[in-house]
């Protein structure tokens, strides 16, 4: 448990039948950048409004440096910013800054988190009045305000630019690069390949994949396999090893490996010889929609097996 | 009472003092009913003079209608805009955001009451005892609190569209049949007599002629204020997973 910065214990959120959130484990650990991926309705936001205490889980246990949530947010123990989260309208920036800072045990100097956040150009402004941009930094202001350990953020690059994300995530390597750890839920691959140093896939509720940008891609069947090949023998391909998905397109034969090494040498072995080669790697969103395809096609595989099963009943 | 609270109501009442829709309701508009109507009549209504009379209703009035008319809307609105979620994810108490509202609500309203009353004296030439100035004005200022806690009720449970227009129909029905503009015909009066409005009006009215208090009144006031808490509770606790 020690040094667990976050950790969920088999935890579920149900509303009604729906299950948006369906026994999740996990544990983060003090300085890691973690990126909660997954489509919309996955559960990723209310994984982490039950992190932050907004939402209670039906059952199981969230942690956060060994408190429960409501107690550990009580502490000033995490930043946050949230999809849903709105500023107070009819004052300055500076002037809800400075409240927010107050609001904090042992926060960041105001001037040090306007510039951190680069709204210091834009302190005197009135809140209501920015656009969706200076927004967007305020709201990261107000997660970096507390100086705290760890920071929440829930998708937080929706409604920026390409420059201000970029920004963002310049400011955000910093804040990292202090020691604290980083949960960000977020659907945009490219960001999670990018910042993250450890990956969580979810979807339907339930963890799917967890652990470094490569293994994620691995685990995915990560690398792709063409070849022309005459008389092609569909059973024979179907059993190589490695092999994740095959694509026959009349002498074309495209397959998904997670050992593509393994899956060309049986190839070979078995006495064929293929022209045009290639080999090429996955991208992270391939090696996602793999993963969260191959659980919805289960699921559906199941729920059709347990309708079956009642028909037969 | 928790520093950030106080922060945060220190806040609200600066919010409130840049804007000017609030000014107009709670400030310019008893002032200026006063001095164009309660200070120009010579009639004599329930045993005091009208501009003692509509001293009382205008104080009432502006302290009323800042407390649920500006409440009501502001919190609906920032509930749904996500501030009060975003205050629940810093170390602000979980009640420190009603609690800095009412705060704040409490505090403004008192310039209005002290004014229109300062006018009753020195225009009006209304004449009191020392010590039914400071009760009159402790009823008028403290009724608020009983329209404050509405405004919450109102304000965590409802949308802000929702919130304008019903928030005004309840006001303008407490306000009539309270009698705060002008003493009601007897029928009126009959139902008027259980209105929260009624209640601090007729208590301010009997302290402004050296007259006992009637009990009941004190008791149907605190019996309002009970309710509009309880209201208020349990629409705050209604929202409490989804605000």
């Amino acid at each position: 448990m020690s040094g667990a910065v976050v950790t969920f214990d088999n935890v579920s959120k149900h509303y009604g039948s729906l299950k948006a959130v369906e026994g999740l484990s996990l544990e983060l650990r003090a300085g890691e950048t973690v990126a909660l991926l997954g489509p919309n309705g996955a559960g990723k936001s209310t994984s982490l409004d039950m992190l932050l205490a907004l939402r209670k889980p039906t059952s199981g246990k969230i942690r956060m440096f060994g408190k429960d949530p409501y107690h550990a947010v009580k502490n000033g123990l995490v930043g946050a910013m949230l999809q849903s989260g709105g500023l107070m309208p009819e004052v300055t920036v500076r002037e809800l800054v400075t409240l927010v800072t107050g609001l904090h045990p042992k926060p960041e100097p105001v001037a040090t988190t306007l510039r951190r956040a680069g709204i210091d150009k834009i302190a005197d402004q009135r809140v209501d009045r920015l656009s969706g941009g200076q927004t967007q930094r305020v709201r990261f202001a107000l997660a970096i305000v507390g100086k705290c350990d760890l920071i929440v953020l829930d998708e937080p690059t929706t409604a920026m630019d390409v420059e201000t994300r970029r920004l963002f995530w310049a400011s955000m390597k910093e804040e990292v690069a202090s020691g604290k750890t980083l949960l960000f839920a977020t659907h945009y691959l490219e960001e999670a390949d990018q910042a993250a140093d450890r990956i969580m896939v979810i979807n339907r509720g339930r963890l799917l994949a967890d652990g470094t940008p490569a293994e994620i891609k691995e685990r995915a069947g990560a690398k792709r396999l063409s070849f022309r090949l005459e008389k092609v023998n569909e059973p024979f391909l179907l059993g190589l090893p490695g092999l994740v998905n095959l694509d026959v397109r009349g002498n074309v034969v495209h397959i998904q490996s997670s050992d593509s090494d393994a899956t060309l040498y049986a190839v070979l072995d078995a006495g064929y010889r293929p022209t045009e080669i290639e080999v090429s790697s996955l991208g992270l969103e391939q090696a996602f929609l793999a993963i969260t395809a191959e659980d919805d096609r289960a699921n559906v595989g199941s729920a059709a097996a347990s309708s079956n099963a009642k028909e037969m009943a | 009472m928790n520093d950030g609270t106080l922060l945060l109501a220190r806040a609200e009442i600066s919010r409130l003092r840049r804007n000017r829709r609030y000014l107009l309701m709670t400030l310019a508009l008893p002032i200026i009913l006063y001095l164009v109507i309660g200070a120009q009549v010579t009639t004599v209504v329930d045993g005091l003079p009208f501009a003692a009379y509509y001293m009382i209703g205008m104080a009432a009035f502006g302290s009323f209608s800042g407390a649920l008319m500006n409440n009501s809307v502001r919190i609906a609105q920032e509930r749904k805009e996500g501030w009060i979620r975003q205050l629940r994810l810093t170390p602000l108490p979980a009640r420190g955001y009603v609690v800095a509202k009412l705060l704040a609500s409490m505090a403004i309203s008192i310039p209005s009451v002290v004014i229109v009353l300062l006018l009753g004296h020195f225009v009006g030439h209304v004449h009191m005892a020392a010590s039914a100035w400071i009760l009159v004005a402790i009823v008028v200022w403290l009724g608020a609190l009983t329209f404050a806690a509405l405004a919450v009720a109102i304000g965590y449970r409802f949308q802000p569209d929702q919130v304008q227009p019903l928030a005004t129909l309840i006001y303008f029905i407490f306000i009539v049949l309270g009698g705060v503009f002008f003493p009601l015909g007897s029928t009126l009066e009959k139902i008027g007599k259980f209105t929260p409005t009624y209640e601090a009006v007729t208590i301010s009215i009997s302290l402004a002629k050296s007259q006992p208090v009637d009990g009941l009144m004190i008791v149907g006031l605190v019996i309002w204020l009970a309710v509009f808490v309880s209201l208020a509770a349990l629409s705050v606790r209604a929202t409490a997973e989804a605000v």
